[in-house]
């Protein structure tokens, strides 16, 4: 797992719980907390944050990474303006990602294992995302959209029609978003 | 406590800007290392990709495969779900860009619709986006396709999902040869460095197309534009290999010499364009004949007009070489269509086998030439193979014509005259020149030896040229010696024999009307024989010809009468005097019926056309009572007498002028 996802989630925690609150968790979890954007770190140590933040707030690890997902996006907003402002909708923003998105990330990070969305609309406007990896961060993504969504002030809706975590090879998610 | 106690908060504070300046400072770190690292990346990226380009225009196959693999690799590149080749078709203000149906697709787009929108649109230059690229000699960004009034293709592209496009130009020099467009699926705002990059591929891609045509140019210089055979050069080279290669390893070869017979007759009656496409079919039905010919033994070529040939690789024999000749004659055989006409030809083929000679390729096509042009003298639609005879029959060919030119030079060319008799009174009305070749004191060359080789060569200009003069000469002094003698008496005719060439020429009027200012003869003695195939070979200019020289004041005789085709349609459009009945018709009257009918026939259509007759080769006297019985005009031949040098025959003309022969009853 690249360093900047390390980087995200401790800007988010710092920005809405303090400091001492990721100092906690980094504790809780038994990590050193020395993480650089660049590098390259343990997909384990993402998850034992998760586990600690949802331990310490009652809540599964899908809810903590949604949570994460959706409040790091302003910041990844802030950070590289470029990808989003190519856009003027949340659904468009998404069928971005294989292209251009990914690439770029690969030139910052070599080597980075982004995952493939499969991209399809359905017929009454609705974009599914296919979405298969090992990580199965389907959690972390449904954040990202959510705060895709809030930054093009859309009102995102989306269904969680196949799931990894129930036992499908896959998480297909039907992503609505209306102007807000 | 107070002081320890704000100590330590402003502590703190220090600890906490100075953790955040670290952060800071890690950050633009990081940030200088990310624009290192993307700078890095894009670059290397550009190379491989360049580089995969340069490769892509370097690898061998079609135009079409390598635009192929070409718009595959960009499509990858840059993310594109579907991308298409046009190329710049036509000439002048008629040029297109014309959609090629060389597409790359990603494998999960539905691209049927657009596709076919795309097979139909033909851009002109400045419309649409295949368009602008072409006027703008660069690349060209387009964004929101599905509702940009420059994009034609919209309502196709909305449906199938794309929403950007960019193409460039494919450029040999500064000159636009193709465009290739590219499509993705998302909307993407302008990607200069892209284009940059695209602009340095078209230009790798456009050796792609002059490469092609650098190929297709080295095709047209080995290759017959009419009938896409090997060409007259094409197929000396690989004679001079299979010649190298009998030298080297004695693997033999065959050469056949192929000849059209009659081609020129479909030529000049029904027109260029229908020989041309009789000599297409032609190639069609050699070729077809080489079927059985193992595959890379035959090689057939056109070496220009109708003159094809066939190199057979590895014939030891001539068994091959005739067997391939029977089908050639064979194949022949039904009627080609040209239009609405069923024309007919047959081939004359002379073979020559390597072991023949040892003169190299030229010798090996020169002996087929021979073989062929022997097959042509022995009545056409034949094989003759090569043999030294032939060889020793052109050298003696060579020698003749070397003589001939030094007879002209020299001067040892004479004219006799043969008497033509009117049947009526057994009167000398005139006489015909006839050419003979002193070749030594007393020694004569009759035409027959020569002529034909001085059509050949064209020496036949200047020698036609010499007997008209001195025969023009001839028949004045007679006027002039006649009229001192008995100036009653008309002064007799002289005819003179113009050859088929001699007929062709372009001024050939112009020459006679020369002839007869400059010898002061007077024009109505003068009577020039043509012979049928001269005339009907091309009728139209026969007619013109002939009636300038009617405009000269000569008259006109056709010669040998019933021998060629004797069109009697073509005969009263031709503006002609007199008719020459042929001696083989006149020599068979006794003993052949049907020769006699001849006789009688000619003689009732030349008088009903309102044309004098002469019977030529008259020998005996049954002949004589024969055509005065029909009511022949007038005969030439031994019985009266053989052609006579000048002096006896003027002495001929002023004793039969005074005291004239009398049929014996």
């Amino acid at each position: 797992m690249k360093g900047i996802i390390f980087n995200l989630v401790e800007e988010v925690v710092v920005q809405h719980h303090g400091p001492n609150t990721w100092e906690d968790l980094l504790e809780a979890a038994g990590l050193d907390g020395t993480y650089t954007s660049l590098g390259n770190y343990d997909d384990a140590e993402l998850l034992s944050l998760v586990r600690s933040a949802g331990e310490a707030l009652a809540l599964p690890d899908d809810a903590v990474l949604r949570w994460v997902g959706r409040r790091a996006m302003p910041i990844i907003v802030s950070r590289w303006p470029g990808f989003f402002s190519a856009h003027h909708t949340t659904l468009d923003f998404l069928r971005s990602l294989n292209s251009v998105i990914h690439p770029e990330v690969r030139k910052l990070y070599s080597g980075a294992n982004c995952p493939h969305f499969g991209f399809k609309t359905r017929e009454d406007g609705a974009l599914l995302i296919g979405y298969n990896s090992a990580r199965r961060l389907c959690g972390l993504a449904h954040g990202f959209i959510e705060g895709a969504a809030d930054y093009y002030r859309e009102r995102p809706a989306l269904d969680h029609l196949e799931c990894m975590h129930l036992g499908d090879p896959r998480c297909l998610i039907a992503v609505q978003a209306s102007a807000a | 406590m107070l002081d320890s106690s704000n100590g330590t908060q402003s502590d703190i504070q220090r600890l906490t800007r100075r953790l955040e300046r670290e952060r800071e400072t890690r950050h633009k770190a990081e940030q200088i290392a990310e624009q290192g690292l993307r700078e890095l990346y894009d670059k290397q990226r550009e190379l491989e990709f360049l580089g995969l380009i340069a490769a892509t225009a370097n690898q061998s196959g079609s135009v079409f495969e390598v635009l192929g693999a070409a718009l595959a690799h960009i499509s990858q590149f840059a993310g594109c779900a579907a991308s298409h080749v046009y190329l710049l078709a036509g000439r002048g203000s008629g040029q297109r860009l014309w959609p090629t149906g060389i597409w790359y697709a990603s494998p999960h787009a539905d691209l049927a619709g657009f596709q076919h929108a795309t097979a139909q649109c033909v851009f002109t230059h400045g419309e649409g986006l295949p368009g602008l690229v072409w006027a703008d000699t660069k690349p060209v960004w387009m964004e929101g396709l599905t509702e940009n009034p420059g994009f034609l293709r919209r309502e196709e592209a909305k449906k199938s999902g794309l929403r950007t496009a960019f193409a460039f130009p494919l450029l040999i020099d500064t000159e636009v040869v193709a465009v290739l467009e590219f499509f993705m699926e998302d909307r993407r705002a302008k990607d200069r460095a892209l284009l940059l990059l695209m602009a340095q591929a078209g230009t790798q891609l456009g050796r792609v197309i002059e490469r092609d045509r650098a190929n297709d140019r080295l095709h047209d210089a080995l290759h017959d534009v009419l009938t896409g055979l090997p060409n007259r050069a094409n197929f000396l080279r690989r004679l001079d290999q299979a010649v190298t290669e009998q030298t080297l390893s004695g693997r033999p070869f065959c050469l056949l010499f192929i000849d059209l017979d009659h081609f020129k007759i479909v030529n000049d009656s029904l027109g260029h364009m229908a020989g041309d496409r009789l000599l297409i079919q032609v190639s069609a039905r050699l070729a077809a004949a080489l079927d059985e010919v193992q595959p890379g033994q035959a090689l057939l070529a056109r070496l220009g007009g109708d003159e094809f040939t066939i190199l057979l690789h590895g014939v030891e024999d001539f068994g091959i070489g005739h067997a391939v000749c029977r089908r050639i004659h064979e194949a022949m055989r039904a009627s080609f269509v040209i239009g609405e006409h069923d024309v007919f030809t047959t081939a004359s083929i002379g073979i020559a086998a390597s072991s023949a000679s040892h003169g190299g390729a030229e010798a090996v096509l020169r002996n087929a030439d021979l073989a062929m042009y022997h097959a042509k003298t022995c009545g056409k639609a034949r094989t003759e193979i090569f043999d030294d005879a032939m060889h020793a029959d052109a050298m003696r060919r060579i020698t003749l014509e070397a003589d001939l030119r030094a007879a002209l030079r020299q001067g040892d060319f004479v004219l006799y005259y043969q008497p033509i008799i009117s049947l009526a009174d057994l009167s000398v009305v005139g006489f015909e020149a006839l050419v003979r070749w002193q070749t030594a004191p007393g020694l004569l060359r009759l035409p027959g030896e020569f002529i034909e080789l001085a059509e050949e060569t064209g020496l036949i200009f200047p020698l036609g040229l010499w007997v008209l003069r001195e025969a023009c000469v001839q028949a004045q002094r007679w006027t002039q010696a006649l009229g001192e003698t008995d100036p009653a008496d008309p002064a007799p005719t002289m005819s003179i024999n113009l050859s088929a060439r001699q007929f062709a020429q372009a001024d050939l009027v112009e020459q006679i009307a020369r002839i007869l200012a400059e010898t002061g003869v007077n024009p109505a003695l003068i009577r020039l024989e043509i012979t049928e195939t001269v005339a009907m070979d091309d009728a139209a200019r026969a007619i013109q010809v002939l009636t300038g020289l009617r405009e000269l004041g000569v008259q006109i005789s056709l010669d040998d009468f019933g021998t060629g085709f004797s069109s009697f349609s073509y005969l009263h459009r031709f503006p002609l005097q007199i008719l020459k009945i042929d001696r083989s018709f006149v020599s068979r009257m006794d003993h052949n019926g049907e020769s006699l009918n001849i006789v009688k026939t000619i003689l009732l259509l030349a008088r009903s056309l309102g044309m004098m007759v002469v019977a030529e080769g008259v020998e005996t006297l049954r002949e004589v009572k024969y055509l005065q019985e029909f009511g022949c005009d007038y005969c030439q031949g031994y019985y009266f007498e053989k052609p006579l040098p000048a002096q006896e025959a003027h002495q001929y003309l002023i004793s039969n002028s005074i005291s004239r022969r009398r049929v014996a009853a």
